[in-house]
């Protein structure tokens, strides 16, 4: 950045920062379910959303759409889309529960794997566009149908994996150190795609690369070897976003995360990462999960919501809204800068057309 | 020859695979039922003519499913409340055209990205529906399935009418001033800008018409039933962008036209049937569709790069 803003650190640019904003929007929206969404019940028990399991219950649900936002971030930073993610979180449910009932391999023996056809899914995706120079968008919207319909044809579209041991449904269902199991498993990986991304030079280099693909070739950096890890990265969180998955609901069927794909967007986009590539935070992507998870389940505590049964509506509607207002805030930056360099006219050009 | 050899390919494709079905499934060929399929995949016809245009602008809308589902609802309410058919067909096409305008207005005027913003309005259109709606369905009255022509004269109204509005479109794409500036929009909007053409009203007019589109297919679906389904429409963005760029439009915008479209969506139509007349599994219907989009974006990769060397 330029540097008369690396010359004012400090309080003032902290509370500046778009990460800011977000998080007293999420506070605020906590608080709002806070008040509205809990209610006494008859025998003076306090149900609805200020209760502790129902904190637990949101951290548990934003660990599966949290690890998929966290394996898009890096893809998306780099300028590129992967919108395949929930089918192949479909597909490893699926070889993951194949592997261990059909194959009778052992639960880690099995996980192994299906993290490794996870790399090998995302290694698909990563070949079509770096050695082809495909565009991520419309090869991932092929992977995403042969994703999800391989998992289908594998399962012909009935068999369900259940009758996990409960070892395993540990991971899903229990506890440690008082936090759900998966949500050391989520901060563990989010710990590791924050180090890549924001203290590495690896990982700086997606920016560059995301910024301009030319420009970050000229630089020297390996293009095509770069944009390849964050693919294959992706398939590996995706693998392990599945197996919490179905630890946390015992089961693998060939439709698990139908649709998650639009809620891990939604979450980093939300979190102030540019669709267009070059700039995102780990940290802003953490709060947007965070923000539509809260959303999702204080919307389902709300007693009006609760009357015309409309959570799942409810949810996905206020999701797409919010989508739609952090896209239309995300080039209020771009109109206060221009508008910043029309009041200097340094230069007699005319008005130009804004196109 | 080669300017359209990925038109010709796709077509190809298709006459091996009607001439496989013609040496190993011959019951694939009765006049009934293969006019049954060809209506069935008309409104996506439609459908998939809008959605070209709106690739060759270098745009995306995969809105189009619940803009359909709301299109669909919304006709079938009104015809079901006794409006006449010949004022429900403009009201429809005039719902679909108001959801392409905002579309639109998002992308052209604001300049958002096409994809996010209409993956946001797919999600907010479809779950509004659910919520007014609770997936009811919509009893259509008599006299409103197959415009009430009966069902032979109505299934040729409906393929005659969508293929008007792709000759219409096709041609017009290739011979008229508006439909070059599509392409040239699509191929360099700032280089058309210069050239004196509005890169944004054009993009614009086209995610109305996509719009408009969808209320037009909207309409040809729901005569097709007694009864309007509220998800008739859910999954037909895929449909139709895997028919489009099967079918040699590119992504990348600029470049295709919607013969090569129609050819694509023929192909993929004719999966289903092939499987089953073929005795494979049709769990692998979405698998293989997968597996013709990747060959066909691996297909234009690969040429590209032939072009480049």
């Amino acid at each position: 950045m330029n540097s008369g803003e690396s010359r004012r650190p400090g309080w003032k640019s902290l509370l500046l920062r778009y990460e800011t904003l977000l998080f007293v929007v999420l506070v605020a929206e906590w608080l709002l379910f806070y008040h509205f969404g809990t209610t006494t019940n008859r025998r003076g028990i306090v149900v609805g959303f200020g209760t502790m399991d129902r904190q637990f219950d949101i951290l548990r649900h934003s660990c599966e759409i949290g690890l998929l936002a966290l394996a898009l971030t890096p893809v998306i930073i780099t300028a590129g889309i992967d919108l395949s993610v929930a089918s192949l979180l479909g597909l490893c449910a699926i070889l993951f529960g194949k592997f261990h009932f059909d194959a009778g391999m052992p639960i880690p023996i099995a996980i192994a794997l299906t993290l490794a056809c996870g790399c090998t899914g995302g290694a698909l995706n990563a070949a079509l566009i770096t050695t082809l120079r495909l565009p991520p968008l419309i090869v991932t919207l092929g992977t995403y149908s042969l994703f999800r319909g391989l998992a289908e044809a594998i399962t012909h579209g009935a068999v369900t994996y259940t009758g996990f041991p409960s070892s395993f449904l540990a991971l899903g269902q229990g506890r440690l150190l008082g936090l759900p199991v998966q949500a050391w498993v989520f901060l563990g990986i989010a710990a590791g795609v924050w180090l890549l991304v924001h203290r590495t030079v690896h990982g700086r280099s997606y920016r560059a690369i995301g910024f301009s693909p030319e420009g970050a070739r000229f630089a020297g950096i390996p293009v095509g070897r770069r944009l390849a890890t964050a693919y294959v990265l992706a398939g590996l969180i995706v693998a392990a976003a599945a197996i919490i998955y179905t630890a946390r609901l015992g089961q693998a069927k060939a439709d698990a995360g139908m649709g998650y794909e639009l809620f891990a967007i939604t979450a980093v986009v939300l979190g102030g990462t540019s669709i267009f590539g070059g700039t995102g935070s780990i940290a802003g992507t953490l709060l947007g999960v965070a923000a539509i998870a809260v959303l999702k389940n204080g919307l389902a505590t709300l007693p009006v919501v609760i009357r015309m049964n409309a959570a799942e509506e409810m949810s996905g509607l206020m999701t797409g809204a919010l989508l739609l207002v952090a896209l239309t805030g995300s080039i209020v930056p771009g109109l206060l800068s221009k508008l910043r360099a029309r009041r200097q006219p340094a230069s007699p050009t005319p008005v130009q057309d804004p196109a | 020859m080669k300017l359209y050899f990925r038109e010709v390919s796709v077509a190809v494709a298709l006459v091996v695979l009607l001439g496989a079905l013609a040496i190993f499934a011959p019951a694939f060929y009765q006049p009934q039922p293969l006019l049954s399929l060809l209506t069935r995949e008309m409104p996506t016809l439609v459908v998939a003519c809008g959605a070209a245009l709106v690739i060759i602008t270098r745009q995306i809308d995969i809105s189009v499913g619940s803009m359909f589902s709301v299109c669909s609802v919304c006709a079938g309410l009104l015809a079901a409340s006794g409006w006449p058919l010949v004022a429900v067909l403009p009201a429809s096409v005039a719902i679909g055209a108001v959801m392409g305008v905002f579309n639109g207005a998002l992308v052209a005027g604001l300049g958002l990205p096409s994809i996010v913003v209409t993956l946001a309005t797919m999600v907010t259109l479809r779950q509004s529906l659910n919520l007014m709606r609770q997936g009811e369905f919509v009893n259509l009255p008599d006299g409103v399935q197959w415009f009430g022509l009966g069902q032979f004269a109505g299934q040729w109204t409906i393929v005659g009418a969508a293929l008007l509005v792709l000759a219409a479109l096709g041609l017009g794409m290739r011979h008229l001033a508006v439909g070059r500036f599509v392409y040239a929009v699509g191929s360099n909007a700032e280089a058309a800008r210069l050239a004196g053409v509005r890169p944004r009203l054009v993009t614009f007019l086209v995610f109305v018409l996509m719009g408009a589109l969808t209320g037009l297919a909207a309409m040809m679906n729901i005569v097709q039933s007694p009864q309007v389904q509220p998800l008739s429409g859910a999954g037909l963005e895929l449909k139709v962008i895997a028919a489009v760029v099967v079918g040699g439009v590119a992504i990348s915008g600029g470049r295709g036209n919607l013969w090569g479209a129609f050819a694509g969506l023929l192909l993929l139509a004719c999966v289903s049937p092939a499987l089953t007349h073929l005795r494979i599994e049709a769990y692998w219907e979405k698998a293989i569709q997968g597996a013709i989009i990747l060959l066909a974006v691996v297909a234009d990769g690969v040429r590209m790069r032939k072009e480049k060397s």
